[in-house]
């Protein structure tokens, strides 16, 4: 397999040497907003020398070769920008990058920045996703998308549940802020993915580190920001509408967005999606009970001049997730029974509807922004924000209960945060901040089950400062500082034999309120004390190369999950208790980020390393006897844990001459036009967590990944791509062994010893993907034609839950129209 | 930009008293696990004679909590006997209890009990049905042979595939209740 693939690249990478040239020097490069870094498309560059016009792609990169070494004038602009004339010396190849300022002429319009990097004025390790990447996941999830990102992979329960894991860390670890809204949707529950709808976002920007202080200094393992459409003061509109049917799940996603712009300033915009699948398909049997039908609304309504500018936006995320019916088990003899048999318990025939276990998500959010510039000085933004989630869960019930829902939790939260950014000095940069969050948890007490995460209130209040200071053209260094304060009273009953035998009653006195039954009502209240820091410092060395270093140290309060759970946990046949003793969590991170861009070849390297003192754990701690059977028991530890890991990534084009369609108005000579012929992209990403008290490897740590991707642009016909992609994902070796024994019953009535093998890690799997895609109609109507698991491979993810009843997803044939308009 | 500053104005008092409003005292109220199990019984009424009447039963008063299941039987099995079994199970942390047999005989298509000895000699009989034809479970006859001492396995599953071979591997489902009893025949 891998001889395989070594020797087709090989076999592309002497093709590729083979049409070298005299006058072969190439400019290239990004243009991107000054203010928020997005890519700009269609840019114009226009080469006075040449008389030719080069135009940006949808990732803001253009591209000019076969230039002679010599002075070239440019000229550049964007559809709403002044056109903005430089001249450069060209004696090597040479990487210009482009900042284009918008709607403004108090400001230089155009900024030629040295960099390469994505965020060019920050140290800090972060990657990308570009609008056509985003596009080409519309009818997936927002975690199946951050997983393109080499360092980020997903936690899945089944295939609709994706969480994202940025080095190793997941759930709480990891902020998602989605328009400058920090997400707050109960994300410290493993089987709750992000309410968050893919197609709002036009771009996706995922920092592998607690350095985005603004939004919170407790990421420690990174933040993802997701930014929706630029803005433009130009009356336009426009928008797109993407329709996506899939074989697999038999099903599709309908996706529009509408932007409405006025020179005015006023602006209007709106996205609307709806997703409807049934039961998905592995390679031998359907999967019962895994379809899902999910509804999203984003609209905007605004106003924005450079120098101030409102806005009053509200988003709607609505979804009903099916759970595999064979992965809703009694106790650890049904594990033990689905571990062995390697295939589901029950698979029925396909349907469309979604049964009982499921999840029913409902996510509001409203925001309101505004900001004032000062000539000057810079730019001061208030933003207050609003949340409701409410999750409601529905197990198997019996009788009177069967359709009333298990758990059924709303999550309301408040932010105002005051942001300023000082920008009026020429090498230094200031952003400071301060926020307040409340936050009200409040389980429904009719569910007539026992609350998994109790009623609380908390509150958090914060201030950050940050520094940017450029000293030279070389040299970027930065600094930032956050404290947070946090407290969270929450009010639970435990079982009287949960609390006495945890020891609370000698520990927490102070905590009791009184005595119900059984139970006892209890009153825990903490406080805890949050500090971040970061800094880096970014050396360019020439066009070419940078290097970057970063180091963050960051602290996390526990999450109400691993604070107060408590109950039996049906997915997994165990009892997950919470301690209430929890210290704060401390991370010190040091990532390192060597970006190479050297000719044809863009690649980067990314080392880490990731200590973090007292990190919260779940460890089997033995085994309780009930009258429904055994199960073991789990419960949160705290330990020191050592993480690191090495991200890398690489993109080599290939380019060849074509005949241009335009003959030369002077000489009556063919023109030719540089076109990219085949585009290669690797991305690997391997990572090690060790326990280091126990001197045990950390669980659920993402096995060794290595991704691999052909595009062979203009295919036969202009315009026709054709995509082969693969990935390998090796087997996890280094995992705790947290099996446990169990007396089951056999046939005979005997009680026969069984393990409980829950720790074993599956085998590693390759999996390939084909794809074409056509765009005609002025490249404004697209079609993408995609087979994903191409040779119906039979495999099973460590990281996915479903993975003890049920082989993940087979083939599935994608096909997406696109209309822009 | 007058229009701009007290725009800014109405959203701070807008939000100021959002937050001012949102603390809720309500009490907290509490939740009883409804369909918990914590007590099976078993009883055993000889056929021949009615006096003799073995309780077996199996209480687990804190539920999914740390206290395992306390089992009690109130005496050994005649041998060579044939008794008449019915079999309950009882939601004993609320007041009143729930008889949770009642609706697993309304459901009866869904769930099955299974019993299980490793005494080879006591045969188990389910006598009762749903209303396809296949066996329930919660009216047992046990025939009793030749003395000993076994573990007598009380298995609920819920949604068991139905009909089955009788056996736990070929039923599936969920297991509501799994109960061991080490009894005695003399």
């Amino acid at each position: 397999m891998f001889t395989k693939q070594l020797v087709a690249i090989a076999l592309f990478i002497s093709f590729c040497y083979t049409n070298a040239q005299d006058c072969d020097l190439v400019l290239k490069g990004k243009i991107i907003d000054f203010h928020d870094s997005q890519p700009l498309s269609l840019a114009q560059i226009y080469v006075v020398q040449l008389q030719k016009t080069y135009t940006s792609t949808s990732d803001g990169s253009y591209f000019i070769s076969d230039l002679c070494p010599g002075s070239y004038e440019l000229s550049v602009s964007h559809f709403d920008c002044e056109v903005k004339k430089l001249s450069i010396d060209v004696t090597e190849n040479k990487t210009l990058n482009m900042a284009l300022e918008h709607h403004v002429n108090d400001l230089e319009q155009v900024k030629v920045i040295a960099d390469v990097h994505d965020n060019h004025a920050s140290t800090q390790s972060s990657t990308r996703i570009n609008k056509e990447t985003i596009v080409s996941y519309s009818g997936a999830t927002l975690g199946d998308a951050l997983s393109t990102v080499a360092g980020v992979s997903s936690l899945k329960t089944g295939n609709s549940v994706v969480k994202p894991i940025v080095h190793g860390l997941y759930g709480s670890r990891v902020a998602i802020v989605n328009d400058g809204l920090r997400q707050q949707d109960q994300e410290w529950g493993i089987e709750h993915a992000p309410n968050i709808d893919v197609n709002t976002a036009s771009s996706i920007q995922v920092i592998k580190g607690a350095s985005a202080l603004r939004y919170g200094g407790d990421a420690i393992g990174g933040t993802i920001l997701i930014e929706p459409n630029r803005i433009i003061s130009n009356d336009t509109l426009n928008g797109h509408v993407i329709l996506q049917g899939q074989t697999n799940g038999r099903g599709g996603t309908a996706t529009t967005t509408v932007n409405n712009y006025r020179q005015s300033g006023w602006y209007q915009q709106a996205t609307l999606t709806y997703k409807k699948l049934g039961d998905y398909d592995a390679p031998n049997y359907v999967l019962s009970n895994t379809g899902s039908e999910t509804a999203a609304a984003n609209l905007a309504l605004g106003f924005k001049k450079f120098e101030y500018g409102a806005s009053l936006k509200y988003s709607f995320y609505n979804t009903e997730l099916g759970i595999l019916r064979a992965s809703h088990i009694g106790n650890a003899s049904d594990l033990v029974r689905s571990i062995n048999s390697g295939q589901p318990s029950i698979i029925n025939d396909f349907t469309h509807d979604i049964n009982v276990p499921k999840q029913e998500v409902a996510h509001h959010g409203l925001q309101l922004n505004a900001f004032k510039r000062f000539t000057g000085l810079g730019k001061l933004s208030l933003d207050y924000s609003f949340q409701f989630n409410n999750r409601k869960e529905f197990d198997i019930r019996r009788g009177d209960n069967a359709g009333r829902a298990s758990l059924d939790i709303n999550l309301q939260t408040q932010n105002v945060s005051l942001y300023g950014l000082i920008d009026r000095f020429e090498k230094t940069t200031y952003e400071v901040g301060i926020d307040y969050m409340n936050q009200v948890n409040s389980p429904d007490s009719s569910t007539g089950v026992r609350r998994l995460i109790p009623d609380y209130n908390a509150n958090k209040a914060g201030a950050f400062v940050s520094v940017t200071h450029l000293p030279s053209e070389n040299w970027i260094l930065d600094a930032g500082l956050r404290y947070d304060f946090y407290k969270i009273d929450a009010e639970k009953f435990y079982l009287q034999s949960r609390w006495e035998n945890l020891g609370y009653d000698q520990q927490f006195p102070e905590f009791e309120i009184n005595e119900q039954g059984n139970q006892i009502l209890t009153n825990p209240k903490f406080n805890y004390h949050l500090f971040a820091f970061t800094a880096g410092a970014k050396y360019l060395f020439d066009d070419h190369y940078d290097l970057a270093i970063n180091l963050s140290t960051a602290n996390r309060a526990p999450n109400p999950s691993e604070l107060f759970s408590d109950g039996l946990h049906h997915a997994l046949a165990t009892i997950e208790l919470g301690r209430l003793d929890l210290k704060k969590e401390q991370s010190f991170k040091i990532n390192t980020t060597l970006h190479g861009n050297v000719g044809k070849l863009d690649f980067e390297i990314n080392p880490y390393v990731n200590l973090i003192n007292d990190y919260v754990q779940l460890i089997p701690t033995g085994l309780e006897i009930t009258t429904r059977g055994a199960f073991p028991v789990y419960q949160y530890e705290q330990i020191d844990a050592r993480l690191y890991g090495i991200d890398a990534s690489a993109t080599y084009d290939f380019w060849i001459k074509k005949k241009s369609v335009d003959m030369n108005v002077n000489s009556n000579e063919p023109i030719y036009d540089t076109v990219k012929l085949i585009s290669l992209n690797s991305n690997f990403s391997y990572i090690h967590g060790t326990d280091s008290n126990n001197d045990l490897p950390l669980i659920d740590m993402p096995p060794a990944q290595w991704q691999n991707q052909l595009t062979w642009h203009n295919a036969i016909v202009q315009n026709l791509d054709f995509k082969i992609s693969n990935q390998l994902v090796f087997k996890q070796n280094r995992f705790p062994d947290n099996n446990y024994e169990v007396s089951i019953p056999n046939d005979q009535g005997e009680l026969i010893t069984s393990i409980v093998d829950i720790s074993s890690t599956p085998d590693s799997y390759n999996l390939w993907n084909a794809g074409l895609s056509y765009a005609f109609a002025k490249a404004n109507t697209k079609i993408n034609l995609t087979i994903n698991n191409l040779f119906n491979t039979e495999y099973r993810n460590y990281l996915n839950r479903q993975r003890f009843y049920a082989d993940d997803v087979g083939r599935d044939i994608q096909l997406q129209i696109l209309y822009n308009f | 930009m007058k229009t701009m500053k007290n725009s800014i104005q109405i959203l701070a008092a807008v939000a100021l008293l959002s937050i001012a409003s949102c603390s809720d005292d309500d009490g907290v109220t509490i939740i009883n696990e409804e369909e918990l199990i914590t007590t099976v019984e078993l009883e055993l009424t000889n056929q021949t004679d009615g006096t003799d009447v073995v309780l077996f039963k199996s209480v687990d008063s804190d539920g999914d909590g740390p206290n395992a299941p306390v089992i009690t039987i109130t005496g050994p099995l005649n041998a060579n006997a044939t008794y008449d079994g019915t079999v309950r199970f009882l939601n004993e942390s609320i007041a009143p209890s729930e008889n949770i047999t009642e609706e697993v005989i309304e459901e009866a298509n869904e769930h099955e009990v299974f019993y299980i000895s490793t005494l080879s000699d006591v045969s188990i009989a389910k006598i009762d049905v749903d209303s396809n034809g296949n066996p329930l479970g919660v009216q047992t006859t046990f025939q009793t042979g030749a003395i000993g001492t076994g573990v007598l396995n009380v298995v609920l599953r819920h949604e068991p595939t139905k009909p089955n071979d009788g056996t736990l591997s070929s039923a599936g489902g969920e297991s509501d209740v799994e109960v061991a009893f080490t009894f005695e025949v003399e």
